[in-house]
């Protein structure tokens, strides 16, 4: 499996929110996108998904052009997760998560390995309306994962933003084994430590242009964030011999 | 279909039958007195008529209530918040209007001019609500209520034109009213087309399901939004100008039937369509028992008026709760 991006551009009117964006994702590896608020990331995470149309340039999945896929096959190929998930209806979780096989056949079993890996099982039958943002949020992830296909993509705006250390951990953990299947997943993060934690290669937006790329530990240096986010940044060692991002 | 769903189905449709019994057991006599009783052959088509009508037209307002709830993800829309209804009255009464001034009738009559105002109406609520190629929910309520303020304006100047003894007639179909008499295959045509439609969108349940989520997450699932919002549209299009054919203009049972049905089903679309047709059936049904009951001395009241009082209250209640959501 591979993904391509192609000098990909969306302008909304007369604003360019993504621009020239060129990149080859190979299978089995973790991307993290990072970028100040409003560098495009959004946009460019829902052109990979095949959600949005690009004004210019494509993205290829193995050979393909997403815009162009069916919905079946977009469903099979490409599992979506937004930074805020919607749902209109009085829908318990698990029957959210179940609306991840809409398109592919009812799985009972997927449902429940895809809720047991985000800590919902005995929480299932919690109405949506009534659920915790963490919760709501670990039950689009587990949504995501009953969609998915193993060897397919997983693209993720945001998915963390409301979780606790427990959780993130396990979501982070879980990508990770997606990866390991052959998934490409491609994760929108603000938490530097987190893809720092997961990621094998990073994106690193700015005004909707791909201002860095490559191997986490390479491109993750306090001299290249601290130049994209505008702020001060230096390595910290814990007593472990870990070493942290810091504000000095 | 889950058990639990069935013995629900199942104990709604029992109400819906004792409503039924009770509507064709009371009787008031001219002194206004009640009583109880079945009524003898040459009068039962008087009840059987209304009843029926009141199961077609129930269950069609409530469907496409339901329907607009989904196609507009708007846990307010209905036919009567969206300007339907106000479009097929329209409709209906330029059809009138026309039919009285030429003399003469046209192809299709009523129910075409019906079928033609709902949609219309429709796609001027649809089109002017569309933002950044998605629908803006409050905007489409705020247009929805101008649409009907304006199609009303249009059925009273087509009230005003019309020769004094004619405003009569139209100011009692515009009350809303179901028909005591009418013909068998009339009523079989327009029952059998509401069974299609509540079909036809129980059918589509698992993807009323999926639509209920964002545009793009219903897509990513594998939705395809702008087949499913077409059937939608046109599905309850229709089926709101069949309730305003054989009833005119009944407000709030499209609103109340799905949220009641939701209320009581908690359940996916498939499910909800047939407690929606239920219930919106058991709500007209009701408020015909009611207006059987309420003597003001001045006839009975028209069922409209019933359904206003019913459905205002309700809907207060469900706005006050919070439980705009459900």
């Amino acid at each position: 499996m591979r993904l391509r991006l192609t000098n990909l551009s969306v302008r909304y009117g007369a604003r360019t929110a993504i621009r020239d964006i060129n990149a080859g994702i190979d299978g089995g590896k973790v991307i993290a996108v990072l970028g100040p608020n409003a560098s495009g990331k959004t946009t460019l995470l829902r052109t990979i998904a095949g959600l949005q149309t690009p004004t210019t340039g494509e993205v290829e999945l193995d050979g393909a052009n997403v815009n162009k896929l069916s919905s079946h096959d977009l469903a099979s190929k490409i599992a979506w997760v937004p930074r805020v998930a919607e749902v209109s209806g009085a829908f318990t979780l698990r029957k959210v998560v179940e609306l991840g096989r809409y398109a592919l056949g009812q799985s009972r079993q997927r449902v429940e390995d895809a809720l047991a890996k985000v800590d919902l099982l005995s929480r299932s039958e919690s109405l949506w309306h009534e659920a915790s943002a963490g919760m709501r949020q670990r039950a689009t992830i587990a949504r995501a994962l009953a969609q998915r296909t193993p060897g397919g993509v997983l693209v993720l705006d945001e998915p963390t933003s409301a979780l606790d250390l427990r959780h993130l951990r396990m979501v982070g953990e879980t990508l990770r084994q997606c990866a390991s299947e052959g998934d490409i997943v491609v994760t929108a993060v603000h938490n530097i430590p987190f893809a720092l934690d997961i990621a094998d290669e990073v994106l690193v937006l700015r005004d909707g242009q791909l201002t860095l790329a490559g191997a986490t530990n390479a491109v993750l240096t306090p001299s290249s964030l601290g130049h994209v986010f505008g702020v001060d940044l230096a390595w910290a060692t814990d007593d472990a011999g870990n070493r942290h991002l810091v504000q000095p | 279909m889950k058990m639990k769903n069935i013995i629900l189905l199942s104990f709604l449709s029992l109400l819906l039958l004792g409503a039924a019994v009770f509507r064709l057991l009371i009787t008031r006599d001219v002194d206004g007195a009640l009583s109880f009783a079945l009524p003898e052959q040459k009068f039962l088509m008087y009840r059987l008529v209304p009843l029926v009508s009141a199961l077609i037209v129930g269950s069609a307002l409530g469907v496409s209530g339901m329907g607009l709830q989904v196609l507009l993800r708007n846990p307010l829309a209905s036919p009567w918040i969206l300007g339907l209804s106000s479009g097929a009255g329209l409709g209906v009464m330029a059809t009138m209007f026309a039919e009285h001034t030429t003399g003469g009738t046209f192809f299709g009559g009523q129910t075409l001019g019906a079928i033609v105002g709902a949609i219309l109406s429709l796609l001027l609520v649809f089109g002017l609500s569309r933002k950044r190629g998605g629908i803006d929910p409050m905007t489409m309520v705020l247009v929805g209520v101008v649409v009907s303020v304006l199609c009303g304006a249009g059925i009273m100047i087509f009230q005003h034109l019309v020769p004094m003894g004619l405003r009569g007639s139209f100011t009692t179909w515009l009350m809303g009213s179901l028909p005591e008499v009418e013909s068998w295959g009339r009523l079989g045509l327009l029952g059998l087309a509401v069974l299609v439609g509540v079909s036809l969108i129980a059918w589509w349940g698992p993807t009323l399901d999926a639509a209920c989520l964002s545009d793009d997450e219903a897509r990513s699932v594998g939705v395809d939004l702008p087949k499913i919002r077409r059937r939608l549209f046109l599905t309850s299009s229709f089926l709101a100008a069949i309730g305003v054919i054989l009833a005119g203009p009944i407000a709030f049972v499209g609103l109340i039937a799905p949220h009641g049905a939701r209320i009581i089903l908690r359940s996916s679309h498939r499910s909800l369509a047939i407690g929606t047709a239920i219930v919106g059936a058991l709500l007209l049904l009701a408020a015909d028992d009611v207006r059987q009951l309420v003597d003001l001395g001045t006839g009975r009241l028209p069922i409209g008026i019933v359904t206003s009082v019913i459905g205002g209250i309700v809907f207060l209640f469900l706005l006050l709760r919070g439980r705009g959501r459900v």
